[in-house]
This record gives C-alpha cells, sequence and structure tokens, in this order.
C-alpha cells in the first residue's frame, strides 16, 4: 500500500518534470500578462508615432505652401528691381555667366609666375578693359554685382601692375648665396631655368662685361618673359665657343 | 497490480491537469500574430517619422535660404534707388 503511494508520487513527479523541461529546450515562451504588457506599450507607441507622423505631414505641407510663397515673392522682388534699372532678367543673367567666367580666369591667371604671365599681357589688356566696360553698366548698382565688378577690377590691376613693374635682384656673395648668372637664373623667383641666364647677361649690358664675373650688391634687372630671344642666344653661344677655346675657370666675383 | 494503475491514472491525470493549466497562460498563434503585426507597423511608423523629419528639415533649410534671397532683393532694391538717386 505504501510503495504503490511512493510509485505514484514518483510517476507523478517525473510526468511533471517532463512536461515542464520540455520548454528549457524550446524558445522562452512569452506570458499572457508579458504579451499585454507589450500590446499596452506597441499600441501606445503606434498612436503616439501615428500623431508625430501627422502633426509632420501637416508642417511639411505648411512649408511646401510658405516655400511657393517665397518663389512668387523673389520673383515679383527681382522683375521689380530690373524694371527700375531698366534690363531684364537675361541681361542680368548674362551679366552674371561673363563675370563668372572673368573671375575663373583671372584666378587661373593669379596662378601663374610673372615670367608666365608676360605672354598673358594682351588678354590681361583685353580683360582690363572688359571689365571697365561692365563697371559701367547698371547692373553694377546692384551691390552683389557691383562688389564682384570691383574685386575682379583690382585683381586685373594688381596683375598688370606685376607684369610692368621692372624686377630687380640684388647679387649676394659667392661664399654665402652662390651667386652667379647661372644660379640666379635658376631661382624660382626669377626664371626657374638657369639656361635663362643670359638674359640676365644681356638685360644687363651696362654693368656686366664679363658673364662670370658679378659683383656683390650689384642690382641686376630681371627682364620678363621665359625665353631667350635670338640676340640672347647668339650672345650665349659666343659665350660657350670663347670658354670651350679657353680652360675652364671657377666663377668670379 | 489493480491499485498501482489506479494509482498511475491518477498521477497522469493530476500531471496532465497540472501541465495544461499552464499551457493556458501562454498567448495563442492569433495573439502572438497580433502582436508582431503590431510591431511591424511601429517599425514603419518609425521609418515613416524619420523620413518625414527628413523631409521637413530640407524644407526649412530651403525657406531660410528663400527668406534670405527676398531680403537681400529687397536690400538691393533700396541701393539700386539710392544709387539711381531716386
Amino acid at each position: 500500500m505504501k510503495t504503490n503511494h511512493i510509485f505514484s508520487l514518483i510517476l507523478f513527479i517525473v510526468v511533471v518534470m517532463l512536461f515542464n523541461i520540455t520548454p528549457l529546450f524550446a524558445q522562452e515562451e512569452m506570458t499572457k500578462d508579458q504579451w499585454q504588457e507589450q500590446m499596452t506599450s506597441y499600441k501606445a507607441k503606434q498612436a503616439d508615432l501615428q500623431a508625430q507622423v501627422t502633426k509632420l505631414n501637416a508642417d511639411i505641407e505648411g512649408l511646401k505652401v510658405q516655400s511657393s510663397k517665397l518663389d512668387t515673392d523673389l520673383l515679383t522682388c527681382e522683375d521689380a528691381l530690373y524694371a527700375m534699372l531698366g534690363v531684364t532678367r537675361a541681361d542680368v543673367e548674362a551679366f552674371d555667366k561673363e563675370l563668372a567666367q572673368m573671375e575663373n580666369r583671372v584666378a587661373e591667371l593669379q596662378r601663374m609666375s610673372d615670367a608666365e604671365l608676360v605672354n598673358y599681357k594682351d588678354e590681361l589688356a583685353q580683360l582690363d578693359s572688359r571689365i571697365k566696360e561692365m563697371a559701367q553698366s547698371k547692373i553694377c548698382l546692384i551691390p552683389r554685382y557691383g562688389d564682384r565688378v570691383k574685386a575682379l577690377q583690382d585683381k586685373i590691376t594688381a596683375l598688370m601692375n606685376s607684369i610692368q613693374k621692372e624686377k630687380t635682384y640684388t647679387v649676394g656673395t659667392w661664399g654665402q648665396d652662390r651667386d652667379c648668372l647661372w644660379n640666379i637664373a635658376k631661382k624660382k623667383d626669377i626664371y626657374a631655368n638657369a639656361w635663362m641666364w643670359p638674359k640676365i647677361w644681356q638685360g644687363n649690358r651696362d654693368i656686366i662685361k664679363d658673364p662670370d664675373v658679378i659683383k656683390p650688391k650689384w642690382v641686376l634687372k630681371i627682364p620678363e618673359g621665359n625665353e631667350l630671344s635670338k640676340e640672347e642666344k647668339s650672345a650665349a653661344n659666343r659665350y660657350y665657343r670663347n670658354k670651350a677655346a679657353a680652360p675652364a675657370e671657377a666663377p668670379k666675383q | 497490480m489493480g491499485k498501482i494503475s489506479k494509482n498511475v491514472v491518477l498521477a497522469l491525470f493530476l500531471a496532465g491537469g497540472l501541465v495544461l493549466s499552464s499551457c493556458s497562460n501562454t498567448p495563442s498563434d492569433e495573439e502572438m500574430k497580433q502582436l508582431n503585426d503590431l510591431k511591424a507597423e511601429v517599425s514603419s511608423l518609425e521609418k515613416q517619422v524619420a523620413e518625414k523629419q527628413r523631409e521637413k528639415a530640407a524644407l526649412e533649410k530651403q525657406v531660410a535660404e528663400k527668406n534670405g534671397k527676398l531680403q537681400q532683393c529687397q536690400s538691393d532694391q533700396e541701393a539700386v534707388k539710392k544709387g539711381l538717386g531716386k
């Protein structure tokens, strides 16, 4: 009798344990309470998000209306502005386009060295004359165009000045500066090309009698250009022929 | 022997009852589907909100730029009036 009870109890425990262990191997199951809790939380989130979407849609609509009204107002304002100046929108657009092209070109010219710039002297003169014409246009009464034209005019003037002013170089000592015509011509701010030395020689014939002899503190003119003229080339050839005939010497100062 | 099987049947009934009563505490498949659908809708709404916020920000920027241009145009009008000596 007693054994029967014990056997039944053990069987009961085993069956209950078997049923309760299986969920441990399966995915953790949600209880009804947890389900209810999540449903409530997600429903609240859904309601909140729907309200946000509704508000955002209204805001977006409002902004679209505002944007479109601003477009109309801006067109009206610009038309009135151009009418005051007696010009059309197309005139202003063409002016703006030409000005932008000139600004780009001047920016390119500004990146050039003075020696390179000399080759664009004519173009600079044309740009200068065109910008002066543009400065007379009524469109320049619009401050943003007036300012741009003025700034461009200043840049063109600066470029023209930089090629017009005579460049000079004061000779240093051989010991300290290693200054000879070859080395001077090689300098980045002179010609950046040592083979241009005859240009300095020919441009300073009044003081340089022998190209191998230059003295410290001499102020040499640096002629414009980035290639040798016919005369400079023949002077250089004469020098090389003489040099070949005579034994080599170190530069003298 | 008869007593043993009687006790076994009783134990099995009791255990089964206990297990069944614990099973009824989990949500049904229908309820789980309801929850998953709700989650999906919330996720889609979150995406919608983010998209609308981006659209709104872009429009606000556009409106601010246009306002700036309009103010510029109005001040240009004043400058031109002065320049023309009106």
